[in-house]
Formats: structure tokens, sequence, C-alpha cells
């Protein structure tokens, strides 16, 4: 008992560092500059097979770059996409919020199709990391561990840049009331590129433990980026600390669920906390009210 | 950045006035005679039907004829192209019924649902299992009302919680909906099927022609009504909750009231469409129904159509459909084709907004110019 109530702890906390990850990123995107960005999950998936691509000979033979090499460039290469997707669509339609809706939901099934074509519908399993290993009786891979100690240091460091760092806090600023950020002489443009550029990174490091964890296939967006909207709906849309928080709330749901009932049943008792959390606390734990401009 | 945006409405504006203006102009001018030859028709149509589905113009008058003469007579056209058109024409009814069902409820009020392919589905299952759990197979005039019935049930089931919600909220809340039938469909494979269905729904009829008829008729139908409905109080509400839902209940009106009307008017559609879909193919499968890119499908029918209007729908869908299915595919693979097909979306949602079935209805209306 005392065993599975650790193991429970263990792989939960492994699996929620990742949720805590992406909903971030998500929430991040939403509180700076308004934009429901449903691409986000198109990003994960992204940095899987960015991942993959470079350090198997998946599409160029020969083509085996170490990991420790293709890890940073991959996650930098997200990060880009991720400034590109913002300054290739996003800020012409941004003033529609209905629109970049519907063309950030477009970006990601059409990057499905893309990953179809290019990989076909075979999942590419890979690790990060290599090898397992065991804590307090809970066998781990490696490559889970090395995403929660990551995910944590990327936190961390998130954290300092934000509350610490002149460049941080006017994305906090700016999150709070662009109109006030304005006046107080923020560049609005420069505080929604890092804001995308962060938000990709931490995308592109979630995808690619994720895709380490499970495999990568052109599908994996979806699960995610309903994990990071149930997570950032929990937590209160645009609240850092209310993703971590509802990251982990819900990573150890789905870990008890998988546990006691089963593989299939994964993800249903995470949606019916949203529906209740809906009901009790409309805005979510950290939440502030969404004002429609 | 302002300075590209500014540069980008720049392009635009040289484009409009140096090419998009004259050709509209020399189109008009080839086209005002027409116009004229037949108002006294669009006359009579307005006296007779214009309160109730919205006055026309000639030269619309006659697209929409023309459309509805091309549509009637598709049995004796559609051999003559390579392809299957008699499937496609009658899969793009169905897809329009349910690109008018999301309209109605997402593209009036503005509240952008992503769980309208759950709607269907609940169409679809109810009258799978009824035709799978029920020995004597009872009668398509059982199955269809439940099954419609069940379609508007979810309905209010999903609308009641998540219409209190506002804004993106409630798109994510319709989102999850989606995925939690999904789940459910994957989680109790016993009895809802799991990701195989079922197969053994009984289909209405495999005569090409008979059953292109039996998806159209239907689809014209609920246009007429939605036309009706939207033109009517209603329809006016339910825009002005997109506009300005504060000055809504300021005037004394319940939004809430309004978009759970529009909520399960949507609801009804889309069972009418999930009815239509589990008899045409005989299978309902998540993947035919379910998965959340059913549901993008049918908004981006919507939306390249033309938002909050019923014709545009009916066009997206058609649009949508016969680029997917044959002219797409006669020259790119499956997932190219798919990729063309979200590029074209893209490029409407950036640079045509409103719609390309809107634009060219306005356009075309536009042509006597101004006559009052």
């Amino acid at each position: 008992m005392l065993d599975s109530i650790l193991s429970i702890l263990i792989t939960g906390a492994m699996i929620s560092a990742l949720y805590a990850l992406i909903a971030i990123g998500f929430t991040m995107i939403f509180g700076v500059g308004g934009v429901l960005n449903l691409a986000h999950g198109a990003l994960i998936m992204a940095g899987a097979y960015v991942f993959v691509s470079l350090s198997r000979d998946v599409i160029w033979e020969s083509v085996a770059l170490p990991r420790l090499l293709v890890f940073p460039i991959a996650v930098g290469a997200i990060g880009l996409a991720s400034y590109g997707l913002y300054a290739g669509l996003v800020r012409y339609i941004e003033d529609n919020p209905v629109i970049t809706f519907l063309a950030t939901v477009v970006v990601a099934t059409m990057t499905t199709e893309i990953a179809l074509g290019l990989f076909g519908d075979q999942p590419y399993a890979y690790t990060v990391v290599s090898g397992q290993a065991s804590i307090a009786g809970t066998s781990v891979s490696y490559n889970d561990l090395a995403g929660f100690v990551l995910s944590w240091i990327a936190i961390g460091l998130l954290w300092y840049y934000i509350t610490q760092t002149d460049g941080g806090r006017s994305i906090l600023a700016a999150s709070m009331s662009e109109r006030g950020a304005q006046l107080t002489g923020v560049d609005l443009h420069s505080v929604r590129t890092r804001t995308w550029l962060i938000a990709g990174g931490l995308a592109g490091l979630a995808g690619i433990f994720l895709g380490g964890d499970q495999a990568a296939t052109p599908l994996m967006w979806l699960n995610p980026l309903a994990l990071a909207f149930i997570i950032v709906v929990i937590g209160g849309i645009g609240s850092i600390k209310g993703s971590i928080v509802a990251a982990y709330l819900i990573g150890y749901t789905e870990t008890l669920t998988v546990s006691m009932l089963g593989q299939s049943f994964r993800g249903i008792l995470s949606l019916v906390i949203l529906l209740v959390v809906l009901f009790l606390l409309p805005q979510g734990l950290y939440g502030r009210e969404y004002v429609h401009e | 950045m302002s300075e590209r945006v500014r540069r980008i409405g720049r392009l635009r504006s040289t484009v409009r006035q140096t090419i998009l203006l004259p050709s509209g102009r020399a189109a008009a001018r080839v086209l005002s005679p027409i116009d004229r030859a037949l108002q006294p028709g669009a006359n009579l149509f307005n006296r007779f039907l214009g309160s109730y589905v919205g006055e026309v113009t000639g030269l619309q008058l006659g697209l929409l004829v023309a459309a509805l003469v091309a549509l009637a007579t598709v049995p004796t056209w559609a051999p003559l192209f390579v392809g299957n058109y008699m499937r496609t024409l009658a899969v793009a009814c169905i897809w329009s019924i349910f690109a008018m069902g999301w309209d109605i409820q997402s593209g009036y009020t503005g509240y952008i649902s992503f769980g309208h392919s759950a709607l269907s589905a609940a169409a679809g299952y109810t009258t799978a299992l009824l035709a799978v759990t029920l020995s004597p197979v009872p009668s398509f005039w059982v199955t269809i009302p439940v099954s419609i019935l069940a379609a508007l049930v979810l309905g209010l089931l999903i609308g009641l919680p998540s219409l209190r919600l506002s804004g993106p909220y409630f798109s994510l809340v319709t989102f999850v909906a989606v995925l939690l039938f999904y789940r459910l469909t994957i989680g109790f494979s016993e009895t809802l099927g799991g990701e195989n269905g079922f197969q053994a729904v009984e289909v209405f009829t495999w005569d090409f022609t008979e059953r292109y008829y039996l998806m159209l008729v239907p689809m014209l139908l609920v246009a007429a009504a939605l036309t009706v409905v939207a033109r009517s109080n209603v329809g006016t509400v339910l825009v002005a909750i997109r506009e300005n839902e504060r000055a809504v209940s300021a005037a004394g009106l319940d939004p809430t009231k309004f978009k759970l009307w529009s909520f399960a008017l949507s609801s009804i559609t889309m069972g009418i469409g999930g009815v239509l879909l589990a008899h045409f193919g005989g299978n309902v499968d998540p993947a035919t129904f379910v998965v959340v890119d059913r549901s993008i499908e049918m908004i981006a029918m919507a939306v390249i159509g033309g938002m909050s209007s019923v014709l545009g729908p009916i066009g997206g869908a058609f649009l949508f459909v016969l680029l997917r299915d044959e002219i797409l595919r006669l020259w790119f693979g499956h997932s190219t084709r798919w990729v063309m097909l979200w590029l074209l979306v893209l490029l409407v949602l950036v640079f045509a907004r409103n719609g390309l079935f809107r634009w060219i209805w306005h356009a075309v209306g536009a042509v006597g110019g101004d006559r009052e």
C-alpha cells in the first residue's frame, strides 16, 4: 500500500512537471496578448519531431547528432517557430479573438497534416536520456527524471526572470494592464516577442520529454493541448502560479485514475474536476476575470 | 511592428484601387442589364417572402435560382465529370447542415463552440445504439426523432453550464466536452463500440440518386427554417449578443435565455445532420463523428463561407467538401491535400474575414446600385 502510494507520488510528479511547462507557456501568451494560442499543442509535437529527426536518421540518412547538442537546438527552434507564428500570422489578426482562435486551430491541424506527410502515422520511439533508475522502489526512466529536473530549472529561471529583472517585470506588467504598461514606457512589441519565444521554448522542452516518454506521433498535440486548457482554466487563465498548482493537481489525478481504473479512463476524471471547478470558481483558482475588449 | 502592418494595409488598398474596383465596375456594367431583367421576379419574391427571409435584388434571386436548379439537377450533370460527384455532393449537403448548425449558435452569438461534433455524435450514437440493442429494430419514424432529441438533450447538458461562462472559457469547455465524449467512447468501449464504433446502422439506400435527394431535401428545409429564424427577432437578438451583450441585458432581455435558445436550435440542427450522416454510410464511430477535427472542419466551412449568415455556411461546406474530395484529390496526395485545404482556410481567415460567399452575395447585391 505504502509502496503504491509512493509510486503514484513519484510518477505523478514526473508527468505533472511537464504539464506545468505546457500550461505556463499557454497561459503566458494569453496573459500578455489576450491570444488563446491553440497552436501551442502543435509546437509541442514539433518539438518532439525536431528532436527525433535530428538525433535519429528519420528524414535524412546518417544525420544523427549527439542528443546533448540536439536538445538545445530543438528547444531554440521551437522558440523561434513560436515567435514566427506570432510575427507571421497572429499579430495581423490579434485584434479579433474569434479569428485568432480559428486561425491557430487551423495552424495546428495543418501542422498535423505536415507531420503526417513527412513522417507518416507511425510513432517514433526515442529517449532523451536512456536508462532506468529506482527511487524508493519505483522504477523511473532517466528520461522522465531529466524532464522533471529541467522543468523545475526552467520554472525557477522563469520565476527569477519575471520577478527579479526589468525585462521580466515588463512582461508581468503587460499581462496585468497593457495600457498601464505602455504608459510606463514598456515596449509592448518586445514584450510580446519575448513572451512568444519563452512560451515556445517551454513547449519545445515539454514536447521533447513527452515524446521521449511515450513516442512522437502526429496526433500527440491534441492531448497536451487539452490538458493545457484544463490546467489553465482550473488555475485561472493568465496565472503562472495557478498553472503550476493545477498542473500538479491534474497530473496526480491522472496518475491515480490510470493506476486505479486503467489506461482507458485517463483524463475522464480531470475533465470532471474541470467541470466542478468551473461551477464553483468560474475564474479558476488564481484567475482574474476575462475582460472582453 | 505597426509599420509592417501598415505596409500590408497599403498593399491591400493599392490592390483594391487598381485591380479589384475597376474589374468590379466592369463586371457590374455587364451584369446590371441581367439584374434589371430579373428585377420583376425579385419584386414578387420580396412581396411574398421578403419579410421572412430578407429582400433580394434581381441578380441575387437569379443566383439563388441558378444554384437551386444546379443542385436539383445534379443527377443529370454530375456523371459528366470525372470523380464521384453524386456522393461528394450528398456529403456536402450533410456538412452544410452541420456548418449551419454551428453557425446559428457560434456565428450569430459570437460564443465560439468547439464542441459541435459531440452534438451530431449524440444523434449518431443514439441511432446506432437503438439499432444494436433493440431486437426488432424500430422504424425510422421512431429512431430519428429520438436521436434528434438525444442531440438536444446533450446540447442542453453542454450549454447550461458552459453558457454561464464568457469568451474563451466557453470555447475551452466545449472543446473539453468533445474530448470527454471521445474518452467515454474509448473508456466504455463495450457499450459505445470503442475505436471501431458500430457498422450495423441501416443505410437509407445505396442508390446514388435517391440518396442524394434524401440528403438535399432536409438540407434545404433546414436552410429555409434557419433563414426564417435568423431574420426574426430571435436572430436579431443573437447578433446583438455578439455585438454587445451588456446592451442586450440593459434592454431588459436575458442574454442567457437567448444563448440557450440558439444552442437548442443548433443542437436540433446538428441532430438532423447526425442522423443523416449515420444513415448515409451506415457506420457510427469516433473518427466519423466525435473527434475534434470534425468540429474544426464545421467551423472552417462556416468561416470560409461567411459566419452569421445561412448561405455562407452552405457555400463554404460545398466548397470545402468539393475541394477536399474531388478537386484537390486530382493533384495531391492525402496529407498534402489537407495542408492545401487548411492553407486556403487560413488565407480566407486573414484576408477575407467575412467569408467568401458572403462577400460574393453582397457584391452581387450591389450591382444595380442602391434603389430605394
